[in-house]
């Protein structure tokens, strides 16, 4: 009986201790045991990091497979948007390349409007390198004929060498077997120029008479002689003159005003 | 038949050539000068096809260039015949295994086929000659010619390899017998 007595004593005490503590500790300030706090958060909280990614793992794919359509319609959508602007900035590009070429034939045309013309392009270049004759995309059925002459937005190209119904063969100006009779625009003196194996973009001017006074810079235009081109269609202009020992020798180096190298687009002179 | 689809895919390869002579190497040039694709490929049908097809197809081919390109009709397609008789010969007296041998016959053929459109040119068409530039620009173009060789000769091996099965008859070498 005695000892069911202490022993209910004991219990009795111990539980007041608790609830004392317990009032004690729950009526004080948080921040007060905030260390006890952080001990506990050294070791819960690596374990709750980890449990918590999962969790979210978990959950994110689950809205993963309940979004699954909604997201491939989407996708569609957005697929089939970016086909339709891919396709206009397609169209968009052809127009300005389009608007592009017409508005330099209009260039051209203006700038030569004395003459009748036909545009053409370019379609084929020659594949020597001791050559240079150009493939054009307007034949026969276009009116184009044997010793047309041939120009482009910046000067002389050559002339049309052989025709068939939509194409013509042009023998440049630069090609070796050229010769142009010419004449310097601020002397009017008479010179041939000559396409030269060394450059696609100069040519030799030769037969300079002896009294002519040539200078750097001087233009070179077309003279009428010789019957395939018209008078003064500009061609280049003088870069450079060698004097030689003999001076019935000296020649000069004629820049040329196209450049063969980037010539896309052409006019063929039909009158 | 085996023979026909042979002409017809090295036909194929012609004009694919031609187009990459006349598009590409138009502007992928060194110093302005192109390799000469058509005398590589003529030699080749030569070498590994024998004289017939390669006279042929070189006349032909020649021909067509002429026609489509050229200033005046004949010189190439004489040229590249030449070039394409010529390749049974060599392959009779020098090996095709060698990349040296392959590179020495292209240096030959590419020299023999300008000099002698040269020559014409200036004859037929009046042009002022200029050695000392002619010699340069060939010069620069057998160097571009011998860098594609090295560059294609495996593939040219090859398929080689596969032409001449096609083409020639094989011969027991009693020589070695």
């Amino acid at each position: 009986m005695y000892r069911n007595k202490k022993n209910g004593i004991i219990g009795i005490v111990i539980t007041i201790i608790i609830l004392v503590l317990l009032v004690v500790f729950t009526n004080n300030n948080v921040n007060q045991i905030s260390f006890i706090e952080n001990i506990c958060n050294i070791f819960v909280m690596p374990v709750q990091n980890g449990f918590t990614y999962l969790k979210n793992k978990i959950s994110g794919n689950d809205s993963f497979f309940q979004n699954i359509d909604s997201l491939k319609n989407e996708n569609q959508e957005l697929k089939r948007k970016n086909s339709e602007m891919e396709q206009s900035l397609r169209e968009l590009e052809i127009l300005k390349a389009e608007n592009d070429t017409l508005k330099e034939y209009v260039n051209l045309k203006d700038k030569y409007k004395d003459y009748e013309t036909i545009p053409a392009d370019v379609i084929n270049r020659d594949i020597s390198n001791y050559s240079s004759t150009i493939v054009i995309n307007v034949g026969s059925n276009d009116g184009i004929k044997e010793e047309m002459t041939v120009i482009a937005d910046s000067g002389l190209v050559g002339h049309v060498i052989s025709v068939t119904d939509t194409t013509a063969k042009v023998q440049t100006i630069v090609d070796t077997a050229s010769a142009v009779t010419s004449n310097i625009s601020t002397t009017d003196d008479t010179i041939i120029v000559q396409g030269t194996l060394d450059s696609k973009q100069e040519l030799k001017a030769t037969f300079i008479p002896t009294d002519a006074v040539v200078l750097q810079g001087d233009s070179v235009e077309t003279s009428g002689i010789g019957g395939i081109y018209p008078k003064g269609i500009h061609i280049g202009t003088i870069k450079e003159v060698i004097n030689t020992n003999n001076i019935t020798d000296r020649y000069a180096v004629v820049e040329t005003a196209v450049n063969f190298t980037k010539l896309n687009t052409v006019l063929v002179i039909t009158n | 038949m085996k023979k026909v689809l042979a002409i017809f895919i090295l036909i194929i390869s012609f004009f694919i050539i031609y187009f990459l002579q006349s598009n590409i190497f138009t502007w992928f040039t060194i110093a302005g000068v192109m390799p000469n694709l058509i005398v590589i490929f003529i030699l080749f049908v030569g070498l590994f096809t024998g004289k017939k097809l390669g006279l042929i197809l070189g006349i032909i081919l020649g021909f067509y260039i002429d026609i489509i390109i050229g200033r005046q009709i004949g010189i190439s397609g004489i040229m590249l015949g030449l070039i394409g008789l010529a390749g049974e010969y060599l392959d009779k007296n020098f090996s095709k295994e060698s990349r040296l041998t392959i590179v020495i016959m292209i240096i030959s053929a590419t020299l023999v086929f300008e000099v002698g459109c040269y020559i014409f040119n200036t004859m037929t068409l009046n042009m002022s000659i200029e050695i000392f530039s002619f010699v340069k620009t060939l010069l620069i173009e057998i160097l571009y010619n011998i860098i594609i060789t090295i560059i294609i000769y495996p593939i040219m091996q090859r398929l080689g390899h596969i032409l001449e099965e096609t083409f020639k008859t094989r011969t027991i070498l009693t020589r070695y017998f």
